[in-house]
């Protein structure tokens, strides 16, 4: 025993002895270093992939816990952020917008240091200039969505216009916020780097026209801050420093920018919208759903750059069909269902009799559309012959956005229905019942089994409440695979409509630019959407139109937000419902009424002003200005 | 049993190596009221999304702010604190600013503000009549200001105000007031019967803001009526 010990004893000396030579400097074999990789254009591919893994892009796997929520454990609810907006509401969850959602912060600044140390080798590479010029552009497109994000969240954020080096002083490593405007300023700045670096070749990677069109939405964003910035009132130190906040004089400026990125688009880019004369309405909505369930189609036309999800598993596919689908489709998925659009969306559409004004759903008599207190025996009611009649000439966008009521989806009807009214004038709402009359049983929810419905009833928080289900983005192909990441449906990040839809604001809202142009920019969208009249160009029509033919896009969250309207348009709302009830009064036709009611077992929403900005994460380390009422 | 010596001994290593834990739990505390200095009342608030004190412990580099909210009745109180120094500022009030103060805090300690509200709500009375709830009132504005907007709200809870409602009558006045003029506003009851059912005890508050950025309401005494 005694031996063994002496025996480590020599062996701690002999150690010791040797540690001090350089036997153990080895380079790591499971790292590779920065000359590897940029050295070989095949590397600066891999890290580019990378890189385009990271951008900020709000697509099918965005939602409030941040990008990319399609690995490890997606299990979030299928709460999207049209959830937070008027455009949709969850079966289950009555949340709103908190504090700890829709940040970018740490991968935000990883993404840019990323960039920033491929920005510092690409003098140094062994590659053609223009293929130098390409890597310089698409690299200033990278840092520019980044900070487009970073801005958009924070306000005025920390310009690491460099990357950093480490030399053993941490305090060196601090950036203090830049202002706001600096900030999109300094978009901008990245922005005219990559438009005049890139080529015009389309391909899933970014060109000339991504940077525009990125350019674009940026300006707008700005433009909108400082022009909508009075409409609140927030005070600190961050508002002293005007790291949030832009100056109203500078509107102007963004709008003029916002409108010639998007002018050189419509001008040289050669891009058209997705089949934009359609012979009726339902050729209209068939069209406007293909383009987002097949984005590929709209390569030629109106696709400017396509995120694709190419395989299904972790970190690849996405859960919009699974989430979303109408419960009778599952297919054995559990969790169907969830995205329930609002009657306050629907009724923003147009109705082809009506052109240019939002139609609200008309369900009485008197045309009322503003009582919310729910079905009355006394008050007379519409009556429809079938439930869907009462949508027959709204936009075709509508029917390409949301699955309505008794309409046919995989070749199943879909029955949304909410109760009945009995023929002695009670009705039945929101509660599983049957009653038998003349020989024939009829059912609260149109139909004698929970696989046989997709509205209304509670169970498994799997039928919409709102009256309304979806349809936008999904796969009409196949059956649902009841798994996780199992969709591969392509995300549309930029197209053609967008930039139609910023160069109409950017004139409509600043006056500048071409105001014929920008009317035929919103006409020629609602001509693709089988309006046969134009409208004309005003603020209200634009957003309209921008609401409607971008909904669930992720983009109504920050026209919110950009335009400081969600604290006006929030403040202790209810989002609505449009319950279908067939009417037994009226036996034996057969005949549906509806009834206009506050969204059930929901509370009132309200934004407050400070979530304008979202915190500053760590200010206790970095030591930067936290934005107001944090 | 030479495992289980084992275990005793890093058992009794554990159990000595670190103190239970190396702060004593909080045991300070602020607390108290905002007062009008004219009538001497407390100063009517929201709960939510209301007028907060905002409060920074001094000792430490780039320190949050730390917030407290204020209950309806304009009083407050935070029974965890640490002993320390702090300043004490008001965030987005209902009434003249104050200025931010220091102060030690050092076991319950008690602190009130004298304070001018921007609005006095005064005469106030909200009745049941016939189908509707109908609110009179005068308006005492202490600053020049326009008085932007006047509301009735009603909840089922007693902390009702412009940010906790069911239904809210409201008026924008955008104007400087006449003290003398009695204000009127009214809820219809049938046409908001979804929300005020009937045969249920309900909370009405008058609120009156003041068109001041950041500014929050103020409000006269909550009142409970039947419809």
């Amino acid at each position: 025993m005694k031996l063994t010990h002496y025996k480590y004893i020599i062996l701690a000396a002999a150690l010791s002895a040797t540690g001090c030579s350089k036997v153990l400097d080895l380079q790591p074999t499971d790292k590779l270093t920065a000359d590897a990789i940029f050295g070989d254009p095949a590397g600066v591919k891999v890290y580019m992939a990378n890189l385009y893994y990271q951008l900020p892009i709000e697509d099918f796997a965005f939602f409030r816990g941040g990008f990319n929520q399609n690995g490890g454990d997606p299990n979030n609810g299928g709460f999207s952020a049209a959830m937070g907006t008027d455009e949709a509401v969850h079966t289950e969850f009555g949340d709103f917008i908190g504090d700890g959602d829709f940040h970018w912060w740490d991968q935000g600044y990883k993404l840019i240091r990323d960039v920033n140390l491929l920005i510092d080798y690409i003098p140094s590479l062994k590659i053609r200039d223009d293929e130098k010029a390409a890597l310089t552009g698409e690299s200033a497109f990278i840092k520019a969505f980044a900070y487009y994000a970073l801005a958009k969240r924070y306000g005025g954020v920390s310009l690491m216009k460099k990357s950093q080096v480490y030399t053993g002083d941490a305090e060196a490593l601090k950036v203090p916020r830049s202002t706001e405007k600096e900030t999109w300023d300094y978009v901008m700045e990245q922005c005219d780097i990559a438009i005049n670096n890139l080529g015009t070749a389309k391909s899933r990677r970014a060109s000339k026209w991504t940077a525009y069109a990125l350019k674009a939405r940026a300006a707008l964003h700005a433009a909108s801050i400082a022009k909508f910035g009075n409409r609140i009132t927030l005070d600190g130190d961050a508002v002293a420093q005007k790291l949030v906040g832009v100056d109203a004089g500078a509107a102007n400026g963004y709008y003029k920018a916002a409108a010639d990125a998007a002018k050189a688009i419509i001008d040289g880019g050669g891009y058209s919208l997705f089949r934009p004369s359609p012979a009726t309405p339902a050729e209209a909505a068939e069209n406007y759903r293909t383009l987002f369930q097949s984005p590929n189609d709209a390569a030629s036309s109106e696709a400017i750059m396509i995120k694709g999800f190419t395989l299904p598993g972790a970190n690849q596919g996405h859960n919009y069909d699974i989430w979303y689908q109408p419960a009778q489709v599952a297919n054995g998925w559990p969790h169907p269902g969830r995205m329930n659009p609002t009657l306050d969306l629907v009724d923003q559409y147009e109705s082809y009799t009506t052109p240019g004004q939002a139609s609200p759903v008309n369900t009485r008599v008197d045309g009322n559309v503003t009582d919310y207190n729910g079905f009355n025996s006394g008050t007379a009611y519409r009556q429809f012959d079938n439930p869907n009649e009462i949508f027959k000439d709204k936009d075709a966008r509508l029917w390409g956005t949301t699955i309505l009521p008794g309409t046919v989806w995989k070749n199943t009807n879909i029955v949304i229905q909410a109760g009945y009214v009995k023929p002695d004038g009670n009705a039945v709402i929101r509660t599983k019942d049957q009653i038998t009359i003349a020989g024939t049983t009829y059912h609260t929810y149109g139909a004698a089994d929970v696989t046989m419905y997709s509205g209304f009833d509670t169970y498994g928080g799997n039928n919409t409440r709102s009256g309304f289900s979806f349809k936008k983005f999904m796969n009409q192909n196949n059956p649902i695979v009841p798994g996780w990441n199992q969709s591969t449906t392509d995300w549309l990040e930029f197209r053609y409509a967008e930039v139609l839809l910023i160069y109409a604001e950017a004139v409509a809202e600043s006056g500048q630019g071409d105001a014929a142009l920008a009317a035929k920019c919103i006409n020629d969208l609602r001509k693709r959407a089988g309006h046969t009249t134009t409208i004309a160009l005003t603020a209200e029509n634009v957003q309209r139109e921008r609401r409607v033919e971008l909904a669930f896009e992720n983009k109504r969250i920050w026209d919110l937000i950009r335009r400081r309207e969600f604290h006006t348009e929030f403040n202790n709302r209810f989002l609505h419902t449009l319950l279908p009830l067939q009417d037994l009064r009226a036996l034996p036709a057969k005949k549906y009424i509806f009834v206009r009611v506050n969204t059930p077992n929901t509370n009132p929403k309200t934004f407050q002003t400070k979530s304008y900005y979202r915190y500053i994460p760590g200010v206790g380390s970095n030591g930067l200005v936290q934005n107001p009422q944090y | 049993m030479k495992k289980l010596q084992i275990i005793l001994l890093a058992s009794v290593i554990a159990l000595v190596s670190c103190k239970k834990d190396n702060y004593d739990a909080p045991s300070a505390g602020l607390s108290g009221k905002f007062i009008d200095e004219a009538t001497n009342e407390q100063v009517q608030m929201d709960i939510i999304r209301g007028t907060r004190i905002e409060f920074i412990e001094h000792g430490y580099e780039n320190p949050q702010s730390q917030f407290m909210v204020l209950k309806n009745d304009g009083s407050y109180a935070n029974t965890l604190m640490f002993a320390n120094a702090y300043t004490i500022k008001i965030s987005e009030p209902n009434f003249i600013p104050i200025a931010p103060q220091d102060i030690e805090i050092k076991g319950q300690t008690t602190l009130d503000f004298k304070v001018t509200p921007y609005i006095r709500v005064k005469d106030a009375s909200i009745v049941k009549n016939g189908n509707k709830i109908v609110a009179t009132f005068k308006l005492q504005q202490n600053v020049i200001n326009n008085v932007q907007k006047i509301g009735l709200y009603a909840h089922a809870d007693s902390r009702v105000g412009e940010t906790m409602r069911l239904v809210a009558s409201e008026q924008n006045l955008n104007a400087v007031t006449d003290p003398n003029h009695v204000y009127t506003l009214e809820i219809d009851l049938p046409s908001n019967s979804g929300q005020l059912k009937p045969g249920n005890n309900y909370h009405f508050r008058i609120g009156a803001l003041i068109g001041i950025g950041g500014s929050k309401p103020n409000y006269a005494p909550a009142v409970k009526l039947g419809v």
